[in-house]
Order: C-alpha cells, then structure tokens, then sequence
C-alpha cells in the first residue's frame, strides 16, 4: 500500500513536470526540423537540420544583439549588486540623519508599477537625448529597491562584533562591506543576481520604446520584432531564435544556483 | 605601554545619559576591571575607548595624546568581543594577520608576530581552520591573539567570557591574568561577573546608571564598600541587608530592628544618623553560629534552608520578617525550623544610610 501511494505521487509528479518541460523539449526539438516537420508533436525530429539557425542568423544580426543583451545585463546586475549592497549596509547599520526616511521611500518605491513610471521615463530619455543608447536600456535600472530591502535584512542579521572587530582592525566602511559582509551574505546575493540578469534579460518593453537601431537591440527585442515583424519567414526560425535567448538563462541559472545551494549549506554566519 | 586618562567623559543617546562625568585615570601596565549591571555604561566607557562610539563630552587620552577624534585605526587600542568578532570565512591564521596585513607591516614581521601569539596561546595546529571549526575557548583565544598581534598600547575586553561555561571561564581567566602580567600591556576590562573583577583587576571601579560607584583595589571594595551598592555587587555570597535604625543605649550606639539589637562599633558614626533610617550590612562569612553569642552580638533567628556545598555550608534563616543567610565551615547539626544564634563581629559590621552612603567611614 505504501508502495503503491509513492508510485502514485510520483507518477502524478512526473506527470505534472511533464506539462511544464514538454513545451519547451518540443520547442527545443523543433528548432532542429525540416519545415515540413515542424507541426508535428513529437520530440524527435526524423531528420536533423540546423537549417532554422543559419536562417536565423542570416536574416538579422542576433550575434550582436547577444552580446548587446550580455552587456546590458551584466552591468546591471553587477550594479544592483554593488550599488545595491552599498545603499543596504548604510541603511543596515549606518547611522544617519534621514535613515528611516530612507527605508520608507525605499518601501514606496516598491508600491508603484513600472507601467506608470514607464511614460515619464520615456519622455525624460527622449530629452536627454539618449534614445538608442546603451545609457537608455542601463541607467534606469542600475539601482533596484527590491534588490536593496532583501541585502538590508540580510545585512541586518550580520553581527555587530564583526563590524567593529573590521573597524578596529583598520577597515573603513567600504572594505567592511566587500571583505568582511560580501563574502558572509553569498545567498542573498545569489539570489539577487539572478532575478537581477533574468529579469533584465528577458525585458522587452523598455528595449521597443527606446531603440529603434537594430545594432543596440538586446536579444528578446530583436526577437520579437523579427518574429512578429513577419522575418523570421518561418515557425522554425523563430523558435531557433527563442532557443538562443533562452539557453543563456537556464546555463546562468543553473551555474548560480548551485553556488546559491552551496552558499545556503556553507555559511553560518555566526563566528 | 600607555596610561589612559578620562576628562569628564559623558555619553548620551539621544535624551539618555548613559555615562556623566566619568574621571579616570589607568595606569601603565594596569589590569582596571569595569564592573557594574546591565545598562551601568561599562561597556559604553570600553567602547569610547576604542572609538566604536563618540564621546558626547569631555577627553579621553592615550599616553598624552587626545585620541578622541580620532578613528579606531588611529588610536593604536586592540579590542576582544563578548561573541570573538571573528571572520567566519577566514581562517585563523588570516583573522590573526588581516589587521597587520591593512596597516602593511612585512610579510616576515607578520609571520613572527603570528607565530609568537600562537605559541602563547596553543593555537599553533589550528591556524588553518576556520572558526566554526573550533570550540568556544578555541575561538577566545583567537580573538585574543588577534589583539596580541597588533602589540596595540591598550588591550580592551568587552565581557570576554560570558559565552563560555563555568569551566572554561575559570580556566581562561587565569589565562587571561597571567598574559596580561606577561605583557604588561594597559588594559580595560569590561565585566558583569563581580568574581571576574575580584580576581583579575589591580583596581576595580564599580559603575551604576553611568556613575562611577567606587574604585580602588578589589580587596578594599570587599572591605570598605563606600555604598550600599558597592557592598551589595562585589562578594558572594551577596552582603546581607536589615533595615532599621540608630538608638543611643547607655551612651553606645545600637542599630535596632524588628527582633534584630545589634551593638555598633564606638565612635564610628555621626551623631546626627540618630533615628534616620539606616540598613546594617554582614557578609555572610562574617556570621558564625555562636550559642554563647553575647547580647547586642549575636541575633536570634529560624533556620529555613541550609545548602550544603562540602566546604562550607550557607545556613538561611528568618530574624524577625528579615531574611539572611549565613556561610559557614560546619553547620553543626542544625536542621530546618530549629532556632539559631549567629554571632555578629561588631568590627565587620557595615552601616548605610537613607542615600545608600556608608556611615562607617573607619570600617575595618
């Protein structure tokens, strides 16, 4: 019987990760058929060919908006983390006049939607004169309050021995953060990163409303005017351009989570 | 090696003050232990020194030179925590050197430092590990031995002992006395633990709500508290306590309380504490247990717990609605219930008044 009952869970686990790795197996699958095969719901394609990639690549410039997409999410991410982490530790364990203030402002921001700072942000880009810039798809996403309230409570739990232990060793603030809290606060900074390089990665709002010049397009902007601006041509050719966005995500995924896993297991912060 | 001098040190949080008028002088080479409750400001005073904290008024020197604007770096002073302070992602080894490695002293020099405070400490094997790989008197000694390496003018302890057993506290006591005669390094010490200053300090100073209570030499404190504070922190057994007041009896003074007549010492007091409301201090090991006690010597009471520890045994018993306790070599056969006779030496008898001040100003 309780055999039976763990078949069970299992069997209905399996089933249910099936509907979710299905779409993307097939997507991952259809990439490599013939047009002729690319309607069918099978995974295995009977006869390989790459023909959808080099398609792909001949039709738009997906090389260069790879790297653009790397760029760009990279030195957001390593912003968030830097700028980030600076703004938590004052806000932490700093002592300033303002600092609650702060905190709060900080919450506010949380509470307004993107889509409504998404016109104005706009507008001031345009003035600035930095439409089809890499400023434009950067600047408005170095800082990130959600970014900063997770390292503050972070940062909160850090004991207070070990920033006076660091100040009378000699250490200034700046060093205490990146020597003594970086190294201790691996797990939330893990987690930052990749929902940092994710959701950056995966914009495609922002990109469409200020870049118009294909060489600064980021990957999933170029995607989605040449899948729905009718270049692809074919199924097979927009689900090989897909394919490029998405293997990047899963391998970043994959090699952060490990280090988040090993981070949780590793560290306690208690000296 | 340095003095360290405090000029009318104040500290204030916000509306509170935590610490007024704090004047001090230490010595070079001194062990002063600071001792007092929670919230009395003895570790507020540690951490001005250090410059983890800035002084609302007044002057802190360290051998002549006013350090107090200065930043912890500067002012050459090595601090242990309650809880280490140690980098947990750090071995030993690096946690012994990083504050040498940030002030760029020789790869060589630090070498030899870190040898030297391993050896002196035992801590030669475990150089390499981490801190979460050693027990807590392990991690003590670290935490001291990073404060060696600076060979700093002032060594501070912030209740360095607190989170380790009873044992081991023993234990790393004496090593902490011991190395401080060795290096003759001037050092604060931060305490709650009353035991702690008696045995460690060349001079105690007792602190409550911020204010300096009493200083001087344990074994004066123990003698001649100057409060009734100081007579209540400093001995254990805790000093007992009977409110009451002065008579004048045939020309003698007498402290009278409810089933309590004991004779004062001659001469000792002022005249105007006469009828005040006063408290008569005993320690516990003062009291013996004396049948033939003489009246006006001795006080009559009911047995009500008796705790045998082996050496000594502390004999509690009720005078009148008073209770106290007694610690003696042998209880004799005395049982719970039974009446009791305790002698009071009229030469160790402590006397308070209403502020809590002592009125014996000639005690022992």
């Amino acid at each position: 019987m309780k055999f039976f009952g763990r078949f069970a869970l299992y069997a209905g686990l399996a089933l249910a990760a099936l509907t979710f790795i299905y779409p993307f197996l097939w997507m991952a699958s259809a990439t490599l058929k013939p047009p002729s095969e690319v309607g069918a719901l099978s995974l295995i394609p009977h006869q390989i060919t790459l023909d959808n990639y080099r398609l792909m690549w001949a039709r738009a410039p997906f090389g260069r908006a790879l790297l653009n997409s790397t760029f760009v999410a990279t030195t957001i991410t390593v912003a968030v983390l830097v700028f980030g982490s600076m703004t938590a530790y004052a806000m932490a364990r700093l002592h300033f006049r303002g600092r609650a203030a702060l905190n709060a402002a900080t919450i506010a921001v949380l509470l307004v939607p993107g889509q409504l700072t998404l016109i104005p942000l706009y507008t001031l880009i345009v003035q600035l004169g930095w439409i089809d810039t890499y400023t434009a798809l950067i600047l408005p996403y170095l800082f990130n309050a959600t970014a900063i309230l997770m390292l503050r409570q972070f940062f909160l739990q850090i004991p207070q021995s070990l920033i006076d232990a660091a100040r009378m060793d000699g250490m200034g603030e700046l060093r205490i953060l990146f020597t003594i809290f970086w190294p201790l606060s691996k797990p939330v900074l893990s987690i930052v990163a990749i929902f940092t390089f994710m959701g950056s990665w995966n914009e495609v709002l922002w990109p469409l409303l200020v870049v118009r010049d294909q060489q600064i397009m980021t990957l999933p902007q170029l995607l989605t005017v040449f899948a729905l601006g009718g270049g692809a041509g074919s199924v097979g050719v927009s689900l090989a351009a897909s394919m490029v966005l998405v293997i990047p995500v899963v391998v970043a995924y994959a090699f952060l989570q490990r280090n988040f896993i090993e981070s949780m297991a590793g560290t306690g912060i208690k000296g | 090696m340095a003095s360290v001098s405090f000029d009318r040190i104040s500290k204030k949080f916000d509306a509170v003050t935590v610490v007024e008028e704090f004047n001090l002088e230490v010595a070079d080479g001194e062990l002063l232990v600071l001792v007092g409750g929670s919230g009395s400001g003895k570790s507020t005073i540690l951490r001005m020194v250090a410059g983890l904290e800035d002084v609302t008024s007044g002057k802190i020197r360290i051998d002549q030179r006013d350090v107090t604007p200065l930043p912890p770096r500067e002012r050459d002073v090595a601090m242990v925590f309650q809880d280490y302070g140690l980098y947990p992602h750090m071995t030993v080894r690096e946690n012994l050197s990083l504050g040498l490695r940030l002030r760029n002293v020789g790869r060589q020099e630090i070498e030899r430092r870190v040898a030297w405070a391993a050896g002196m400490l035992g801590l030669e094997k475990l150089l390499d590990r981490r801190p979460k790989q050693l027990s807590g008197g392990q991690r003590q000694r670290v935490a001291m031995g990073r404060a060696m390496v600076r060979e700093p003018l002032v060594f501070l302890f912030d209740e360095p002992l607190s989170n380790l057993d009873a044992g081991l506290r023993a234990q790393m006591r004496i090593e902490i006395g011991s190395l401080q005669r060795r290096l003759k390094t001037t050092t604060i010490y931060v305490t709650h633990d009353q035991v702690e200053a008696m045995t460690l300090g060349d001079r105690i100073v007792v602190l409550a709500d911020g204010r300096i209570q009493q200083v001087g030499r344990p074994i004066d404190l123990y003698r001649a508290p100057s409060n009734r504070f100081v007579a209540g922190f400093i001995g254990t057994p805790p000093m007992n306590f009977v409110e009451g007041r002065v008579a004048s009896d045939d020309g003698a003074q007498v402290f009278t309380a409810e089933a309590a007549r004991v004779r004062l010492p001659e001469g000792g007091i002022a005249a105007g504490v006469l009828a005040e409301p006063v408290t008569l201090g005993i320690r516990p090991e003062d009291l013996r247990v004396d049948p033939a006690a003489a009246q006006g010597e001795s006080l009559l009471g009911r047995v009500v717990l008796v705790e045998r520890l082996g050496g000594t045994s502390h004999i509690h018993f009720d005078v009148g609605p008073h209770r106290m306790m007694a610690s003696v070599a042998r209880d004799g056969m005395g049982g719970v219930g039974e009446s009791i006779t305790v002698r009071v030496p009229v030469d160790r008898v402590h006397l308070f008044g209403a502020d809590g001040r002592s009125l014996l100003q000639s005690s022992q």
